[in-house]
C-alpha cells in the first residue's frame, strides 16, 4: 500500500512536471506561429500596396498607350449596348447601322 | 576553575553568532525593505520587457474598394551607442545601405545616449541588407508606414500622416480619430536566454487597427479629372487649377482635382502651398458664373422671365460714377440672351431689379459666405458682405460676380442645386466607416440642406444654361450626343500692388451639368491665371467637355444619338 502510494505520488509529480513543460513548449510554439502570422500579414500588406500601385489608372493608361499602342476611344467608337430587358421596344439594328457608327471614327479600332 | 574560561568562550561564540546574525538581518532589511523597490524594478527589467503596440492605421479606399491609403510594416533602424566599439567603422558600413552620409551616422552614434534612431521607416530591402550585415549595437524594429499606392492621385483630399502616425492634412487629419490604431503597452516575460515567453491572454492584448474609410470618390473619374487638369494647366501656363465633379442628386464628390499635384509619400521637402486643397481653401471672384445665381433668383422672384426684354445700353452703362462694359455692343435682348451672351449690364440690371435684400438672401441660400460643411479640413467661408456694408456699385458688381469671394466647391454646389431641381445637397467625401472586422460603424447618407428655388425655376434655368452651350459663350463645353447646361466665367484678379483689377491676370472658369435633362454630373473647372486667351469659354469649357465626355462614357450614360441596339442573348 505504501509503495503504491509512493508510485502514485511520483507519477503525479511527473504528470505535473510534464504538464508544466508542455505548457511552456506550447507557449513557444504559439509564439512562433504568431510571428509567422505577423510575417505573412506583413507580406500580404506589401503585396496589396504593390497591387494597388500597379493597378493605378495612371499606370494602366501609360502602359496601354506606350507599350501596347492603344488610344482612348474616339468619338463614335463607344456604343452603349442595351440588353433586351432594358429596351424591349427597340428594333434590332442592321449590321450596316453598326458599321456606319464605327466608320465615323478615325482611330485604330475603326473598321 | 574550569568554568570561568569555558563560560567566557561560550560568551564569545554567542557574541560572534549574534554579530553574524545581526549582519545577515541588517543585509536582509537592506535588501528586502530599504532597497526593495529599486531591486524589484531591476529584476523586472531583467525578466520583463515592456512593449508598446500600436494598431495599424485604417485603410482608405474609393467607392469601388480600390485602395488609396494603407499601412505596411517596414523596418526602422536604431543604434545603441554604449555597445559600439568603433562608431566610425559601423557608420561606414551603414552609410551605403541607409543612403545617409557616414559622418552624420557617426555623429549620432557618438552621442551619450543608450538609444538613437538612425533611419525610420526605410524600405524592406534596406532592412534585409542590414540584417545580413549583423552589426553589434545596430538593431531593426518594425513600424507602420503609411503608403499611398496611387502616388499623387487624390492627394489633396487624402492629405497625409506624420512619422508617428498622426493625421496631419486632408482626410487623414479630419478622420484621425477613426483612422488611428489603438495604442497599448504590454509587459512580456523573458526567460534565462532572453526569449519572450508566451504570456497569458496575449491574443486579447493585440491592439486593434484603425477604422477603414470608403470614399464617394471614383479613382477612374479622379484620374480623368487630374489628367485633363494637368494638361490644361500645362497648355495654358496657368498658375493652378481645380476641377470638382459632383453627383447632383446626392452631393457625393466623385472627383476633386487640384493642380499642381503632390505625392503624399514624399512630403518632407514640400511647402504647405503645395498640399493646400485649393478647391475649398482658396476663394476667387467668380465673375460671370455668378450670373447663374442672380438669374435663378430673378426667375424665382418673378422679376424676370426667359423672354423679358433687357436693353444692353450698347455696351456701356454708368453706375455710381463708374462705367460697366460688355465686350459686345449689345442692344435689346431677352433675359435668356443676357445669360447666353453673359452680359454684365444685363446682369447688373437684373440685380438692381431684385434689390439688395433679395439678392443677398438668395446668395446666402445658394451657400455663399458660409462653409458647405464638407467633411474635409481647411474649408473657408468665402467673402460675402452684408448689404449694410455694400457700396453704391455693389449691387451691380455682385450681380456680375465681383466684390464676392467664393470657393470652387461653393460654386459647384450652387449650380448642382439647379441640376437637382432646386434642392441643395450637402457635399461629402466619406460614405462609410468600417471597423477592423468590416462592420459598418457609420454610413453617410445624402443630406438635404434646403430647397433654394422651385423645380420650375430650376427647369427654366437648365434651358437657359443649355443656350449658353448651344449658342452662347460656352460652345466649347458641348459634348456630342449630350445636352450640356453651364456657364462660363472670366474674372479679373485684383492686383495686390495697385489694389485695382489687373488687366493681365484672370481666373477662367466653367461650371455646369450634364446630361441637362437628367444630370449625372455637376462639374466646375477653374484655371487661375491662364496665359494668353484667358476667357473661361476658351480655357475652361474645353476641359469640361474633355472630362465630361470621358466620365459619361465610363459611367455608361447613353448618348442621345446612340444607335440603340437590342441584342438577344441567344444570338451569342
Amino acid at each position: 500500500m505504501k509503495t503504491l502510494t509512493i508510485v502514485a505520488g511520483v507519477i503525479l509529480v511527473f504528470v505535473f512536471v510534464w504538464e508544466r513543460v508542455d505548457v511552456v513548449r506550447l507557449g513557444y510554439q504559439i509564439e512562433r506561429l504568431k510571428t509567422q502570422k505577423v510575417l505573412l500579414e506583413r507580406e500580404r500588406d506589401q503585396l496589396q500596396v504593390k497591387f494597388s500601385a500597379l493597378s493605378a489608372p495612371e499606370r494602366i493608361a501609360k502602359v496601354a498607350m506606350e507599350k501596347l499602342g492603344l488610344v482612348p476611344p474616339q468619338q463614335g467608337q463607344v456604343l452603349m449596348v442595351h440588353q433586351p430587358g432594358e429596351a424591349p421596344s427597340l428594333p434590332l439594328p442592321s449590321v450596316e447601322q453598326v458599321r456606319l457608327a464605327r466608320h465615323v471614327s478615325t482611330g485604330r479600332v475603326s473598321e | 576553575m574550569t568554568a570561568g574560561p569555558f563560560r567566557s568562550r561560550r560568551y564569545v561564540m554567542l557574541l560572534l553568532l549574534l554579530c553574524g546574525f545581526s549582519i545577515i538581518l541588517f543585509r536582509l532589511v537592506t535588501l528586502q525593505v530599504l532597497q526593495a523597490a529599486e531591486l524589484t524594478a531591476k529584476a523586472d527589467r531583467q525578466h520583463q520587457k515592456t512593449v508598446s503596440f500600436e494598431g495599424a492605421r485604417g485603410m482608405v479606399s474609393d467607392r469601388h474598394g480600390k485602395v488609396l491609403a494603407m499601412n505596411v510594416e517596414v523596418p526602422s533602424v536604431f543604434g545603441v551607442p554604449t555597445l559600439l566599439e568603433s562608431p566610425s567603422t559601423v557608420a561606414r558600413h551603414l552609410s551605403p545601405v541607409l543612403h545617409i552620409r557616414s559622418g552624420e551616422i557617426e555623429r549620432k552614434l557618438r552621442q551619450d545616449k543608450s538609444f538613437v534612431w538612425l533611419a525610420r521607416k526605410v524600405e524592406p530591402e534596406q532592412g534585409r541588407r542590414l540584417e545580413q550585415l549583423s552589426l553589434d549595437g545596430i538593431g531593426v524594429v518594425m513600424e507602420g508606414r503609411r503608403f499611398y499606392p496611387k502616388g499623387p492621385l487624390l492627394a489633396h483630399v487624402l492629405g497625409f500622416s506624420g512619422m508617428d502616425g498622426q493625421g496631419l492634412e486632408g482626410l487623414e487629419r479630419r478622420y484621425d480619430s477613426h483612422l488611428h490604431g489603438e495604442k497599448r503597452v504590454t509587459v512580456l516575460q523573458r526567460d534565462a536566454l532572453g526569449r519572450t515567453v508566451f504570456p497569458k491572454g496575449l491574443a486579447e492584448q493585440v491592439p486593434t487597427s484603425g477604422h477603414a474609410l470608403t470614399l464617394t470618390v471614383d479613382e477612374v473619374i479622379q484620374y480623368i479629372a487630374e489628367k485633363e487638369l494637368e494638361e490644361a494647366v500645362t497648355h495654358t501656363h496657368a498658375k493652378s487649377g481645380t476641377i470638382i465633379v459632383m453627383e447632383p442628386q446626392s452631393g457625393a464628390i466623385l472627383a476633386m482635382a487640384v493642380s499642381p499635384r503632390f505625392d503624399p509619400n514624399v512630403v518632407a521637402a514640400l511647402t504647405p502651398d503645395r498640399w493646400r486643397n485649393r478647391a475649398l481653401t482658396d476663394t476667387y471672384e467668380p465673375g460671370s458664373t455668378m450670373k447663374v445665381v442672380v438669374a435663378a433668383a430673378a426667375l424665382e422672384e418673378k422679376v424676370m422671365t426667359p423672354g423679358s426684354m433687357v436693353f444692353g445700353e450698347n455696351g456701356h452703362m454708368v453706375i455710381a460714377n463708374t462705367t460697366i462694359h460688355d465686350h459686345d455692343k449689345l442692344g435689346w435682348m431677352t433675359f435668356s440672351e443676357v445669360i447666353q451672351k453673359s452680359s454684365n449690364i444685363g446682369a447688373a440690371k437684373t440685380g438692381m431689379a431684385l434689390g439688395e435684400q433679395r439678392l443677398y438672401r438668395y446668395l446666402q441660400a445658394f451657400g455663399f459666405g458660409q462653409r458647405t460643411e464638407i467633411d474635409l479640413p481647411g474649408e473657408v467661408n468665402g467673402l460675402l458682405k452684408a448689404p449694410k456694408d455694400w457700396g453704391r456699385r455693389s449691387l451691380a458688381s455682385i450681380s456680375m460676380g465681383q466684390e464676392v469671394g467664393v470657393t470652387p466647391l461653393q460654386m459647384v454646389s450652387a449650380v448642382a442645386t439647379l441640376a437637382n431641381g432646386g434642392v441643395m445637397m450637402k457635399p461629402y467625401v466619406v460614405s462609410e466607416v468600417r471597423d477592423q472586422k468590416g462592420r459598418v460603424l457609420k454610413e453617410v447618407l445624402p443630406q438635404v440642406k434646403r430647397r433654394v428655388v422651385s423645380p420650375d425655376t430650376a427647369r427654366t434655368m437648365t434651358t437657359m444654361l443649355e443656350g449658353v452651350v448651344t449658342s452662347g459663350t460656352g460652345a466649347k463645353a458641348a459634348i456630342p450626343g449630350f445636352r450640356v447646361a453651364g456657364k462660363t466665367g472670366t474674372a479679373q484678379k485684383i492686383d495686390p500692388r495697385t489694389g485695382a483689377y489687373s488687366s493681365t491676370e484672370f481666373v477662367g472658369s466653367f461650371v455646369g451639368y450634364v446630361p441637362a435633362e437628367s444630370p449625372r454630373l455637376a462639374m466646375i473647372v477653374v484655371l487661375d491665371e491662364p496665359q494668353g486667351e484667358a476667357w473661361g469659354g476658351a480655357v475652361a469649357a474645353p476641359v469640361f467637355r474633355q472630362v465630361g465626355e470621358q466620365v459619361l462614357n465610363y459611367l455608361g450614360v447613353s448618348r442621345e444619338d446612340t444607335v440603340k441596339i437590342a441584342l438577344a442573348m441567344k444570338d451569342y
